[in-house]
């Protein structure tokens, strides 16, 4: 790689496709979208460079603050579900038995082959109020109530008279179930990747010197993997704070966030400038937390390295 | 030491099996009070298995694990008065080297003022006072041990027990903290437990070394006695080095006497006495090189009444040592034997030839003759 210089021809011979590839189909488009933003609609479908501000002055009004308000607490919380869920998850693979371990990668990675859309058409079927998550809570419930019968407490009511089948499908509950059933494979696999790598003697050692199971995990295990876990976060968070299938499949048009707004900018609301406006904005916040993750990463690198 | 002061630690009957494979076989051994105990054998030997059982990082299939008197069976590590120093070391790399030696004591609960004294106290021991506040990751390899150390030391153990403790040191260090850790334990004055695959170690620092192979106890005994009285040719072996000669044959002489035929030395008359009592598997005939004399002409000198075994052949390689050299003889019978002689006698002998005819001798009562095994029934 370092030889390019000398051999600048072969440099451009295997270079050129794919920088021609990524100019045509990415810088350029993205250039197009950054000067929309500085524009104005006019009539139907032009688009007048004007170098306004305007578009982004309307990102402070309130309907698009609390969107993005919105779109971040529904991405944080479903982040920090993936995480609480994947850790376990995570340790197991970890400590599994050599042989047994590619199956449960296999296990993590197999939703990927499958196509997004037919994924979160499935999770209609579940979440839906005649779906099969409500059909367990009405088992669960019977079952309940069946027991409150028999222990002579079946007059109250106290689970109500009748099964009330809980509303998902265009509630943030099931936005937030489809963002994390959906990113869950890229939280696991960062935290398998620092578990895996971590030395099992720093647990041995914490146990020998006295600390309990749950302190070592807390002082030793959760310091020493906050790298996947950093690593984790960012990789599901960002992914979440852009999606747009899963609000506007799940969310029915009641749980919008960034995206789904952004679609509609380029479509029905046909305000090109102001669409490009929002996904720039929503670029440079990934930018901004790709920029900390990355910081972080080298940092913890620069010690391991230290470390020998 | 008083031998009737009862063991530290006493090991009975440990067997473990990992699936089908035997990691250690029916181990039994005590470790007394204030001495520095080598357990010793090649890779794989099943050694770190026993100390990691010692800890409590392991379960033993069979047998139990009594320290200071008191059954460890269903005890976990970190309810065990003993600790451990890792191969690795495993210094918390996100704490500070106070932080990391004052670890097990803040589990104790004790006030932060005695804890304070307490890391302060230990970090002198090894030399590290000025060193409170660094990350491990300033420190040298060597240095990360000391932390090891004193994290380990701080909770006063019954018992300290070392992983492969030098293995990961550069040469000259090691020497430097064999030394140390000698003196480290005469001044804290509780048992040290050290695994090793390097015999020079053991015999340096151990007070007693137990010999494991393939998960078996060959033989425990003290350094002096290990290299004097090795119970197999696997134990003569892995400590020091030794001229081994296989018997291919034996014929019954008079009395209990044999007369023990190799294909290097010829037929060897051994008494009765010197036959090993117990073991299974072919004899060897052992002799270490110091004991080997070589010359033109073998020379009846100051030998016990056993009488001498001598071999001729044809001088080979001289090596160097400083203020000895290693003599290679080429035996006519095959093979070759090494003889450690002095630096006047070197230069003598490297007056003549390579080549020429030299005769290698010992005395009888230097000669050891092993079983393969002496633990096999």
């Amino acid at each position: 790689m370092e030889s390019y210089r000398r051999n600048f021809r072969a440099f451009l011979a295997f270079f050129t496709p794919s920088f021609a590839w990524l100019g045509l189909f990415f810088f350029v488009p993205l250039g197009i979208i950054w000067l929309y933003s500085f524009g104005e609609t006019e009539g139907l479908t032009k688009i007048r460079l004007t170098w306004t501000l305007e578009n982004y002055k309307r990102l402070l009004e309130p309907e698009i603050i609390s969107l993005f308000w919105r779109s971040v607490w529904l991405s944080v919380i479903s982040t920090a579900i993936c995480i609480v869920i994947s850790y376990p998850i995570a340790m197991v693979i970890a400590t599994a038995k050599a042989k047994w371990k590619p199956w449960l990668l296999l296990v993590i990675i197999l939703p990927f082959w499958t196509n997004l859309l037919i994924r979160t058409y499935a999770l209609l079927n579940i979440l839906g109020t005649r779906g099969r998550l409500n059909d367990l809570l009405h088992w669960l419930w019977s079952a309940g109530d069946r027991a409150l019968s028999m222990i002579g407490l079946g007059d109250y009511h106290l689970l109500g008279e009748r099964f009330v089948p809980v509303k998902f499908l265009g509630e943030p509950a099931g936005v937030m179930i489809g963002l994390v059933y959906v990113y869950l494979p890229f939280a696991v696999l960062p935290i398998y990747a620092s578990l895996e790598r971590l030395d099992r003697s720093y647990l041995e050692a914490s146990l020998d010197l006295g600390a309990s199971q749950w302190r070592t995990f807390r002082q030793i295990l959760l310091p020493l993997s906050s790298g996947g876990i950093n690593t984790a976060m960012v990789i599901t968070f960002i992914p979440m704070l852009g999606s747009f299938l899963i609000p506007d499949l799940l969310g029915r048009g009641q749980v919008d966030m960034i995206a789904n707004v952004i679609e509609r900018q380029f479509k029905s609301g046909n305000d090109w400038p102001f669409g490009s406006a929002l996904s720039l904005f929503l670029l440079y916040i990934t930018f901004i937390l790709l920029a900390l993750q990355s910081f972080h990463a080298m940092r913890q690198r620069k010690r391991e390295e230290a470390r020998g | 030491m008083n031998k009737s002061e009862s063991p530290i630690i006493s090991v009975k009957g440990v067997t473990k099996r990992f699936g089908s494979f035997t990691a250690l076989q029916d181990i039994s051994l005590d470790i007394r009070p204030g001495e520095i105990f080598a357990l010793l054998g090649p890779s794989g030997c099943g050694k770190s298995t026993l100390l990691r059982i010692i800890a409590g990082l392991e379960t033993a299939t069979e047998g139990t694990v009594a320290i200071d008197g008191q059954d460890m069976t269903g005890i976990p590590a970190n309810k065990r008065p003993v600790n451990m120093v890792f191969q690795s070391y495993a210094v918390f790399p996100h704490m500070s080297v106070a932080d990391n030696v004052a670890y097990g004591l803040k589990l104790e609960r004790r006030p932060a003022a005695e804890i304070r004294e307490k890391v302060a106290e230990a970090l002198a021991q090894v030399h590290l006072s000025d060193f409170a506040h660094r990350k491990p990751d300033q420190l040298s390899g060597g240095q990360r041990q000391r932390v090891a150390l004193a994290r380990a030391l701080v909770k006063r153990p019954k018992v300290l027990l070392l992983d492969e403790p030098l293995s990961a040191l550069d040469a000259k260090l090691r020497d430097a903290m064999r030394l140390e850790l000698v003196k480290l334990q005469e001044s804290v004055g509780v048992s040290f437990v050290i695994v090793t695959h390097d015999q020079s170690e053991a015999l340096a620092m151990a007070d007693r070394i137990a010999v494991l192979k393939d998960g078996v106890l060959r033989q425990l005994d003290s350094p002096a006695a290990l290299y004097k009285r090795p119970v197999d040719r696997f134990v003569a072996d892995f400590i020091g080095s030794i001229n081994m000669f296989a018997v291919t044959g034996r014929r019954a002489e008079g009395g209990d006497a044999a007369r023990l035929e190799t294909a290097e030395l010829g037929a060897i008359a051994v008494p009765a006495a010197h036959l090993p009592a117990a073991g299974k598997g072919a004899l060897t005939l052992a002799v270490r090189p110091e004991r080997v004399k070589v010359g033109a002409k073998a020379q009846k000198e100051a030998q016990g009444e056993g009488g001498l075994v001598s071999v001729a052949g044809r001088l080979g390689d001289v090596a160097f040592q400083g203020n000895s050299s290693i003599v290679e003889v080429l035996l006519e019978g095959g093979g070759s034997l090494s003889a450690l002689v002095s630096e006047a006698e070197a230069d003598h002998l490297m007056q003549a030839e390579s080549g020429s005819p030299i005769t290698a001798w010992w005395a009888l009562d230097d000669m050891l003759i092993l079983p393969e095994n002496a633990t096999a029934a």
